[in-house]
């Protein structure tokens, strides 16, 4: 059983994503953290399959701990939920190492699609995202 | 004791119907996903309390709790928003809220708020509170912020409208949304131009932006 670590300095969506993923008994939610640092001792401690982290939080943010957690734990899919949807956030997102990119307003029906998804090792983009923009931004960047 | 959830958020909806819930003897009788259903919903379903999120399409939490009030006087009404604001608390009270905290205190104080709701108390954090106390002793001390002086010369259907135009829609569709005709529709909309002092479209989204009417 696959299991999952929610990262979110609000209480209330860490709750909305238990409500979620009660309802699939297959994902274990095996731990909470509210920043980037709790995020990442638990990480190391818990080796969960996945990491479901917001990007916005005080102290370190959701960005900076993934890149640690993809540096120290390869094996650990980091899924980002966020609100927020520019394609540059989606980019340093990945670069960061993330593996998967959900906005809030589409968690309902869009979360366990996207666990399903990075953990088969595939990448979650979420369709909200604007492609051209998304695409433009890697082109031009590198 | 019944609950109404307005949110546009299913994920956040979700997390509070989890955290209500979660005291034996409360129930989420329905959940809304803007000011407008809130409104429908509580005028039909009567609940004891109304948890709103502030910022939601057609119809943001401010005037659906101006509305709700109205309309029920005894079902009380918390106001949820992203960031703390010294303006909107006194609006808030205006609007007849009596309960007021942070979307990322909701574990700490939602419980709390809802429970003094339901026994007709209000319910402000510390630093709300202290907003409310200064203006209260000293009116004169705290500067008017411009903003407010201004909406005030705005009816309640007048800021209803605000929030419609700022979402992009035509003077058409702020008709059909209303059930107005679209002459009535744009006289509001010159109205308001002329009261809020704005000469075009994008300067009121920036009106409506900073002022928390819709979101970034």
């Amino acid at each position: 059983m696959p299991r999952v670590l929610i990262v979110d300095d609000h209480a209330v969506i860490r709750r909305g994503v238990q409500g979620i993923l009660s309802t699939y008994p297959e994902w274990d939610l095996c731990g909470e953290a509210d920043n980037g640092q709790d995020a990442i001792r638990l990480a190391g401690e818990l080796a969960p399959e996945v990491i479901i982290m917001d990007v916005s939080m005080p102290g370190m943010n959701g960005l900076e701990a993934t890149r640690i957690i993809h540096d120290v734990l390869p094996e650990t899919k980091v899924l980002l939920l966020t609100l927020h949807s520019s394609s540059e956030f989606v980019r340093s997102a990945f670069r960061a190492g993330a593996r998967g990119y959900v906005l809030k307003s589409d968690a309902e029906n869009e979360l366990v699609r996207a666990l399903n998804v990075v953990i088969g090792e595939g990448t979650y983009v979420s369709p909200a995202i604007d492609a051209r923009a998304l695409k433009e931004s890697i082109f031009y960047n590198n | 004791m019944r609950i109404l959830v307005a949110d546009d958020h299913d994920i956040i909806r979700r997390g509070l119907k989890e955290l209500l819930t979660s005291r034996s003897g409360w129930e989420v009788c329905a959940e809304a996903k803007t000011g407008r259903e809130a409104v429908m919903l509580a005028e039909q379903l009567r609940p004891d309390v109304v948890v709103m999120d502030i910022s939601m399409p057609d119809l943001n939490g401010l005037e659906a709790a101006r509305k709700i009030r109205k309309s029920l006087p005894k079902t009380e009404i918390l106001i949820l928003t992203l960031h703390f604001s010294d303006q909107l608390v006194r609006e808030i009270v205006e609007a007849g809220v009596r309960a007021y905290i942070m979307k990322s205190d909701a574990d700490r104080d939602l419980v709390a708020a809802v429970e003094a709701l339901g026994n007709h108390r209000p319910f402000f954090t510390a630093r709300a509170a202290d907003m409310l106390l200064d203006g209260f002793v000293r009116p004169h001390a705290v500067a008017p912020d411009p903003d407010a002086v201004i909406r005030n010369r705005l009816t309640s259907r007048e800021r209803e409208i605000v929030q419609l135009l700022a979402e992009g829609k035509s003077s058409k569709e702020v008709a059909v949304s209303l059930g107005i005709s679209v002459k009535t529709a744009e006289t509001h909309r010159a109205n308001i131009m002329r009261k809020l002092e704005l000469h075009s479209v994008s300067e009121l989204v920036r009106y409506a932006v900073r002022n928390q009417i819709i979101e970034a």
